[in-house]
């Protein structure tokens, strides 16, 4: 089954720590989103493997947008 | 009231896989943070004469008489750091801290005897009396281990005079006395002139065989009648005098255990001095700790370790805070007031060693749409907003109605600004947080787990709280600026940069001195320099916090100066509703 995993926040993309077809364990961090000063990381909702990152490096995104699909394991 | 307090809600979770994957790199970071505050001191411990030269004295250093004075596993050490003199000895030659006495909590301060032989130095009076003001916050007995050579003479004119000078400590000490809080004196070695008055001040003093106290020592045999300068004959003269006052120093035993009865009690070895002082501990007020606990003490449900997994090293990094508190308190249980309101600032009751304890802390992250209500952009934690406000004005009224300590967690980055944080009169209810503090007079600590920053960090019971904040702790995390220092650059030189740019002149040197002045921000917000500095009380290990907070709890239960019956609170049943 495929997670979408959410902005729960607008702000810029800082850093994607996976990659497409990576592994994941529920809780890792897959990405951080910069918004007022503060960096909020982006946890994996389960375990599976990455199955698509819909963001790069540098990008603005609006609360609610999707960010990446997990296939969960 | 046992249904309310024996179980309690739960907080935290257990660490997941991914989590502890991910955290390992800010565990390694934070443990390495904490080796350099571990360094320092160290380099204290170390000042002065080695241990084995005193021991070969016959003397036993301070920090030995403190490792057998005090209950193992009980010593929460203070101000190890604090040199705001910068003294080229790297302390302020006092060594103090809390811990427990032959079962019973008691602030305990002596003189570090390898250096200077215990003299006075500059910045000591200062920490004395935060010593003091600590045992008049609690209410629990103060030990001395009085050991002062005097004043370090050079530098006489940095410490001994003025209104928080070196005789300072002595009129706290009456204070402390006509408050009814008993100081407990061990004294040893030779103190003379102010060390006399180190010696005489408590309420009872149990002295070693070898011990003096007196109003002049030799050191000022011929100062006393100063006669334009000094020539041979004047120096033999002294030479002389000092040979015979070494060999009887005014003050002895003799006198003051023989004739005056200063001393209650002299021994023979230095450890009866110190076990005089446990048996005289056993007999101090003190509730038995059964009177007050709500529940049987319990430890929190997740280990301390994992601290430095859910800490972020990284200030712009956010966490739960809910996380952090759940690894500190009894089995991590709780009881929030207000969930559903100001959702910026934890506010509960919680155990710590089976006692009630009120917990306030920041929380981090993005606060959700439509918070704070009054604006129309986004609320981020560690920022207050009217609601917080309001909530830990609320809070903090009642734990004083119900006489329940407090310990605050900070990590803030300020008070939300603008127009419509003014007119949704953020000031004035910051102040009225500030009045609500100093309404309760409760014993109240700090765990500064990050940012200290802005009016954010007095407001939410720092140590400029000093009616109530009985000390502050930080940790390697810790920093504590007006604000930050790119924020004070751009405020000190945005007008010049305006006005250079005018000009058709070069920015570069505009623009170093802003980076300047960031650097220094960083640097003068450093914990290190926040402990030497005493903006904080001591630097404390992650996984060390909890016994602060079981010293804080027990000490502040001991013999607290008003109660209110369990069965008489109201916070629980307005939580419960």
């Amino acid at each position: 089954m495929a997670e979408e995993v959410r902005a729960p926040l607008a702000g810029k993309i800082v850093s994607i720590n996976a990659e497409v077809g990576g592994a994941v364990e529920e809780d890792e961090d897959i990405l951080v989103i910069e918004a007022m000063k503060m960096e909020t990381p982006i946890y994996a909702p389960c375990d599976g493997k990455i199955k698509e990152i819909r963001v790069k490096k540098g990008d603005e995104v609006e609360e609610d947008d999707i960010l990446a699909i997990i296939d969960e394991a | 009231m046992r249904p309310y307090f024996e179980e309690m809600p739960r907080l935290g979770k257990a660490l997941k896989k991914g989590q502890i994957k991910r955290t390992e790199e800010n565990l390694g970071q934070f443990k390495e943070a904490e080796k350099a505050v571990e360094a320092e001191v160290q380099r204290i411990k170390d000042a002065g004469f080695p241990t084995e030269k005193i021991n070969k004295r016959g003397q036993m250093t301070v920090w030995q008489r403190l490792e057998y004075l005090v209950d193992p596993g009980t010593w929460s050490p203070l101000h190890t750091l604090y040199n705001p003199a910068e003294n080229e000895e790297g302390t302020t030659n006092v060594i103090d801290g809390l811990g427990k006495i032959a079962g019973r909590w008691a602030v305990v301060i002596g003189f570090d005897n390898k250096v200077m032989a215990g003299a006075w130095l500059p910045g000591q009076s200062e920490n004395i009396l935060r010593v003091t003001d600590l045992a008049k916050r609690l209410n629990i007995p103060l030990v001395w281990l009085v050991n002062c050579s005097g004043a370090k003479l050079p530098e006489q004119e940095k410490f001994y005079a003025n209104r928080r000078g070196a005789g300072t400590p002595f009129y706290r000490h009456a204070e402390l006395e006509q408050a009814g809080v008993p100081i407990i004196a061990g004294i040893y070695g030779t103190n003379p002139a102010g060390g006399g008055y180190q010696g005489v001040s408590p309420t009872v003093l149990f002295a070693h065989k070898d011990a003096n106290i007196a109003v002049g020592g030799t050191g000022i045999v011929s100062g006393m009648a100063p006669q334009g300068g000094f020539n041979v004959d004047m120096a033999e003269d002294l030479i002389e005098k000092v040979k015979s006052f070494k060999a009887k120093p005014p003050g002895r035993v003799e006198t003051h255990f023989h004739e005056t009865g200063f001393f209650r009690q002299v021994f023979d070895d230095e450890k009866g001095v110190l076990d005089a002082i446990k048996e005289s501990m056993k007999g101090m007020p003190a509730y038995d700790p059964k009177f007050f606990r709500v529940a049987e003490p319990k430890p929190p449900e997740y280990e301390g370790e994992d601290l430095y997994r859910l800490l972020p090293l990284n200030p712009k990094m956010v966490y739960e805070f809910e996380e952090i508190l759940a690894r500190l308190v009894d089995r991590g249980q709780h009881m929030e007031f207000r969930p559903d309101y100001g959702p910026e600032v934890y506010t509960g009751l919680c155990k710590v060693d089976g006692f009630l304890v009120a917990c306030i802390g920041n929380r981090q992250g993005y606060l959700g749409k439509g918070y704070p209500e009054y604006a129309d952009y986004p609320g981020i934690g560690g920022k207050l907003y009217r609601q917080g406000l309001i909530k830990m004005n609320e809070f903090v009224t009642l734990c004083g109605r119900d006489r329940i300590p407090i310990i605050w967690f900070q990590d803030t980055s300020g008070i939300d600004v603008g127009d419509a944080a003014e007119r949704a009169e953020l000031l004035g209810l910051g102040q009225g947080l500030i009045y609500s503090i100093q309404s309760t007079n409760l014993p109240m600590m700090l765990v500064l787990l990050r940012k200290g920053s802005a009016a954010a960090h007095y407001l939410m019971g720092g140590p400029t709280a000093n009616r109530n904040n009985a000390f502050t702790l930080g940790t390697a995390a810790s920093e504590i600026y007006v604000m930050h220092g790119e924020t004070a650059a751009v405020a000190t030189y945005s007008r010049r940069l305006v006005k250079e740019k005018e000009a058709g002149r070069d920015l570069e040197p505009v623009i170093e001195s802003m980076n300047r002045l960031a650097q220094e921000y960083h640097e003068k917000s450093r914990p290190i320099f926040c402990a030497k500095t005493g903006m904080v009380d001591e630097i404390v290990p992650l996984d060390a916090l909890r016994g602060y907070l079981v010293g804080f709890a027990g000490a502040a239960y001991q013999n607290p100066i008003s109660i209110c019956p369990h069965h008489h609170m109201i916070l629980p049943r307005i939580i419960k509703g």
